[in-house]
Formats: structure tokens, sequence, C-alpha cells
């Protein structure tokens, strides 16, 4: 619970935080029209940014002074989702984000096939070893397979990369 | 008349083998993920909107609603069969229906959800057709300002059944909004926190931060618990898969109970699916019968809450198409997709757009068969979806995740925005803030500030303009009730021990 208690605590400082900068944002990064209006572009994005910090310092307050109070009962019955209690794997998940990042940079230069089918096989090696020849099959048929559906059937333009060059 | 010539007009929209063959395809997928635990509807509609792009509005519209339907029934099998609820609707149906499960009466247990899905379902479409018309005649007299009270009402709505802190769930709204406000004042022409970057011009799309907040989020989950998962074991169906003569009696009064608790509570009122399911459980405590076995393996437990959780997701529908609100997360995301489409939900559709309204109207009730037919022969297939390895999942969400972003603007930076906000996802998750607010407070954001504007004009920036409306008043005044009531009692408690002697008097 001691984990849960600090996660809190932190998540409430960030949104302090955020809030104080959309609200700073909304004062100082949205210029004046030039004709005059009954309300103008800034006044939604403040009286949401007053809000936000409102909201934010009331909830740093019951996290760090106050007593949280949680009825389980009525999270049930409103089906909240279940609280994540397990621990991050942190290595893996900043593994699987720079495998995403890698995939999205290089998804216009290599082209949706190949680069889907790096990134799946990359993923299933990461994340599983035993069945590669299994998985090796899966990547072929979600990355070649899918960009055919895609582009051929639904008339959706995906990336061809270098293959583009063999008529894809 | 005017109905039936209307309805005629939907199926031949709906009827057409290329539509047919779409409520197929949006059933069939709604029912995988809804049997996949861990995908939810919102995931799973967030997901499937690029197999829309190519699509004209109607037939988008009825892939979207067969997925929804088909996920909201999908959850039912694995709460009978593993204990696992697909979604959060369907975790009541575990308590008898895994019971009947144990007992060897799987069988009746998934007959009796899919056919009192299948009668609910019906009865929300019925009821969609007879006054949804009705209603969006009265919306055509809403000005700007009763549609900023519908709004704000709204999201107060949704925001007060949105996990266990209202505050979490307050600031998940406005964040949501805070978003919505990226990209030029479509009034004045000045931009507005797009840091001199173009693509921000036209603000961040709702589906980059819904496939991030969802999709993204789950894969990151996943990850995080793969080492820690547990062997399922599922209970084999034995015996027939129909309702003995007994079931039947029993079946009835139950799905009449759930339907309507389902309708009224879950859709008319907004309460949502999940409400509407523990609604239909009390209810069945309450008047049942046979009250006394719930728990232990009544059918009441099963046919109750799955009639209602369908009937309120058919409800809400109303709400979607003749307001233009979005009464839940899910179809806030079928709302965003819907004016991705360049349409515009809201009274003007049944008038402007009726072989879309209607078209969609006929494809539920074709669906809902579809949904009958396809379920109880195949359970043993959908079972059998759950032994898919969880890290080809979670690849298979990262894979559609990236597909379904890159393909609406053909932007990498979309891609990038994405994995941001799957981050962000996990944080929340985390700190335990629902995501579903912030979906909601995205796609009314824009429209919300924009009948506020309207509304300044109209009264020459004054505020009184809100009170002055009767209609709006209402309306705001349903709001604060929303949002406050949680805090009544505790208020009450402290009033009341501010005079203790009165109490002993």
């Amino acid at each position: 619970m001691a984990a849960s208690k600090s996660i809190e605590r932190t998540a409430s400082v960030i949104m302090t935080a955020f809030s104080a900068v959309y609200l700073a944002g909304a004062y100082l990064m949205i210029p004046i029209p030039m004709i005059k209006q009954e309300v103008g572009p800034s006044i939604f994005p403040k009286a949401v940014g007053f809000l936000l910090l409102g909201i934010s310092i009331a909830n740093l307050f019951i996290h760090f002074k106050g007593e949280v109070k949680e009825d389980e009962a009525r999270a049930v019955i409103i089906g909240a989702d279940d609280k994540v209690e397990t621990k991050a794997d942190l290595k893996l998940m900043g593994t699987i984000i720079a495998l995403m990042a890698a995939y999205a940079y290089l998804f216009e230069s290599l082209g949706y096939p190949i680069t889907t089918f790096v990134v799946f096989v990359a993923g299933a090696l990461i994340l599983d070893r035993k069945h590669m020849l299994r998985d090796v099959i899966i990547a072929i048929i979600s990355s070649f397979g899918m960009y055919f559906v895609f582009t051929k059937l639904l008339r959706v333009a995906l990336p061809p990369g270098p293959l583009s060059l063999f008529g894809w | 008349m005017d109905i039936f010539h209307n309805l005629v007009l939907g199926f031949s929209v709906a009827g057409t083998p290329f539509n047919l063959l779409l409520c197929f395809v949006g059933v069939f997928l709604g029912t995988v993920i809804g049997v996949l635990p861990g995908i939810g509807p919102m995931t799973g509609v967030a997901l499937l909107i690029p197999l829309c792009f190519g699509l004209p509005p109607s037939s988008a519209i009825i892939l979207m609603a067969g997925i929804y339907y088909g996920a909201m029934y999908g959850g039912s099998t694995t709460s009978i069969l593993v204990n696992v609820p697909g979604e959060s609707s369907s975790v009541v149906t575990c308590l008898d229906g895994h019971e009947m499960a144990k007992k060897g009466r799987a069988g009746p247990a998934l007959a009796a959800a899919a056919i009192g899905s299948f009668i609910a379902g019906t009865f929300a479409t019925i009821m969609l057709m007879a006054f949804g018309p009705l209603l969006a005649k009265v919306a055509l007299h809403f000005g700007p300002p009763e549609f900023f009270a519908l709004m704000v009402m709204a999201l107060t709505v949704v925001t007060s059944l949105a996990g266990r802190s209202m505050l979490k769930a307050l600031y998940a709204t406005l964040f949501g909004l805070a978003v919505a406000m990226v990209g030029i004042d479509l009034q004045s022409g000045v931009q507005r926190f797009t840091f001199g970057n173009p693509q921000f011009m036209d603000g961040i799309e709702f589906l980059v931060v819904a496939i991030g907040l969802f999709a993204l989020t789950e894969v990151f989950i996943n990850i995080s618990e793969m080492k820690h998962a547990k062997e399922v074991t599922m209970e084999k169906i034995q015996g027939g898969l129909w309702l003995t003569k007994e079931d039947w009696k029993r079946f009835w009064p139950s799905c009449t109970r759930g339907t309507l608790s389902g309708f009224f509570v879950g859709g008319v009122a907004g309460a949502g699916a999940a409400v509407a399911s523990f609604v239909s459980y009390g209810v069945e405590k309450r008047f049942s019968k046979h009250k006394a076995e719930l728990g232990t393996g009544a059918i009441e437990g099963v046919t109750g809450p799955e009639s209602a959780n369908n009937a309120a997701a058919g409800g809400s529908l109303i709400y979607l198409l003749c307001l233009g609100i979005p009464g839940s997360g899910t179809t806030a995301i079928m709302l965003g997709a819907l004016i991705m489409f360049g349409l515009q939900p809201g009274p003007l559709l049944f008038t402007t757009q009726p072989e879309f309204v209607w078209g969609l109207i006929a494809s539920m009730y074709i669906g809902n068969i579809m949904l009958l037919v396809l379920n109880l022969p195949l359970v043993g297939m959908w079972v059998k979806l759950l032994s898919v390895p969880e890290y080809l999942l979670t690849l298979f969400i990262i894979v559609f995740s990236f597909l379904g972003v890159y393909t609406m603007n053909t932007s990498v930076q979309d891609l990038v925005l994405m994995i941001l906000f799957g981050v962000i996802g996990y944080g929340m998750k985390r700190a335990d803030i629902p995501a579903s607010p912030v979906i909601l407070g995205m796609v009314l954001g824009k429209q919300m500030e924009e009948k506020f504007r309207q509304s300044m004009v109209i009264s020459d920036g004054s505020l009184s303009i809100f009170f002055a409306r009767p209609i709006a008043v209402v309306l705001l005044l349903l709001a604060v009730i929303s949002i406050t009531n949680p805090y009544w009692k505790p208020c009450g408690a402290y009033v009341k021990s501010l005079f203790p002697k009165a109490k002993a008097a």
C-alpha cells in the first residue's frame, strides 16, 4: 500500500504542476485577436485552467494532509477499473517504449510491412523466445498480409518503403 | 406509418450484401474483443475505427455499432465459463453464471445470457425507433444555452460514475477539455497551445489520445503483469445448450425486469451498462421468486444483468443519435469517429440523414439476430481465444494501434503523440485516475466552448442567459446534483454532529 500512496502523491504533484503550467499558458501563449469578441479565445482555456488548478490542489491536500477514503463497494457498482497494484517492470517497459519509438521513426522510411515484421519479431524475442517459428509466421501475416488487406482491399494508404521498388 | 416507411428505408440500407457483411464482421470482432480479457469495448472500438476509414458513414456506423454490442455480449461468455469478466458490465454475471457452470449448467447459462441480450437489445432498438424521432424533435428547439447545459450535464453524469475518486474523475474530464483547446480557434483564427507546430493547428485528434490512453496503456499493463500471470481454469460445457421448461419459466420475469431496469437506469438516466447490471441484480434480489438461490447459480442472476447491460448499451445510442451527446466512454469514441467522417450527430440527423439513422436502426435488429446465431453454436471457439498467449495479444495491440493512428492523417507525429499518451495513460492507471472522462471531455470540448460563446453573444456577455431558460436551468441543476450527491451524506452527518443535543432530544 505504501507504494500506491507514494504513486498517488507523486501523481497529485504532477497534476498540480500541469495545471499551473496550463493556466500560465492560457494567459501567456494565447494572443489577443484583432477583432473584439464577447468571449475571446483565451476565456475558456483560462476557466479550464483555474478549475484544473483548484481540483489538483484539493487532491494534493487530501493526499498529503487528509485521509483518503475509498468506497470499494461503490467502485464495483459503477464498474471502476481494477487498480493496478503490480510493480512496473521499468526495464521491460523502457525496452518496449524504445521499440515503439523506433517503430514510429522508421514507419515511413522503411515502410509498414518491413518495420512491422521487424518490430513483431523483436517484440516476440523480448517477451517470449520459446515459439520463434510460430511467431515469425504470425509476423509475416500481420505485416505483409495486413498491408495487402489494407491497401488493396480497404484502399487505405500505408507506406510501402523500399518495397515500392518492386511495385508494391 | 412514418416509422414503417423509415424502417423500410433502413432495411434497404442495412440489407445490402456489403452492409450485411460489415454487420457480421462487426459483431464477430466485437465478440472477440468482449471475450478477450483486458480489451474492453472502448479499446476495441478505438482500435477498430481504422477499418472504417475507406467506408461511407452509414456503413462505418453499422460496423462500429456491431463491434459495440458484440463486445457488450462477448464479456458474458468468459464470465460464465472462466469466472473472468471480459468487461466491467459482466462482473456481476460471474456471481451466478460461473456457479451455474460449476454445477454443469454452463449451456443454459450461456443460452440465457444470449437470449436475454437479444431480447433486451431488440427492445432498446424498438425504443430508439419509437422515441428517437420525438426526442430529436424536442431537441430541435434547443438553442446554444440548452446545448451547453446539456453538455455540462453529460460530462458531470459520466464523471460522477467514473473511478473511485470524484476529484480525479473531474480532473480527467478537465484534462480532456484542456487537450481539446489545442489548435486554431475557429472563431478568431488565433493559435492556442500549438507551439508553432503546423501539425497542431488542426488540434490533437481524439483517436490518437483514445488509442494511447486505452490500447497502449493496456500494453504496458500486460507487460508488467506477464510474469505474474495466473493460469485460468475453465469449466466444461456439459449437457445441452438449451433451456429447460423450468428455466424458461424463470427466464421471462427476470429478462423483463433486467431489460426495463437496464434501459431506464443505464440508458435513459445515463448511468451506463455496469451500473445497469448491478441495479438489475439488486432488482432480482428484491423481487425474484427465487431470490434465496441468487449467488449459488440461479438463472435470474445471469438473465437479469445480461439483459440490463445490453438494454443500456442500446439506450445510450438514443442520446448519441438524437442529441449528439455520448452517455459513455464507448459512445464518446463513436461520436468522435462520426465527427471525423464529417457527420454531426444531433437532432438534425433524423431529418438530414434519414438513411444513416434508419440504416443503423435496421442494422441493430440484424446484428442482434446475428449475435444470437453466432454466439451459441460457436461458444467453443470463443473460449479457445482465451488461450491466445498474452505476449502475442500485446504485439497485436501495438501493431493495430500504429496502423490506426497512422492511417488517419499519415503523420508520424501522431504516432509519437500516441506513445506519449500511452505513457500518460499508464501513469493515470497507476494513480487510479479514470481515462474515459478524458475522451468525453475531448470530444465535447470544442462544441461546448462554441455553444458557450454563442450563448454569450446572444446575451451580450451576461451569464444570466443560462438561468433565464427553464430547460437549461433544469439540466444545470441535474449536473450539480450528479456531481455533488456523494458529498450529501457526509455533509449531513457533519451538520448533525454540530448539534448533538438535537439528536438526544
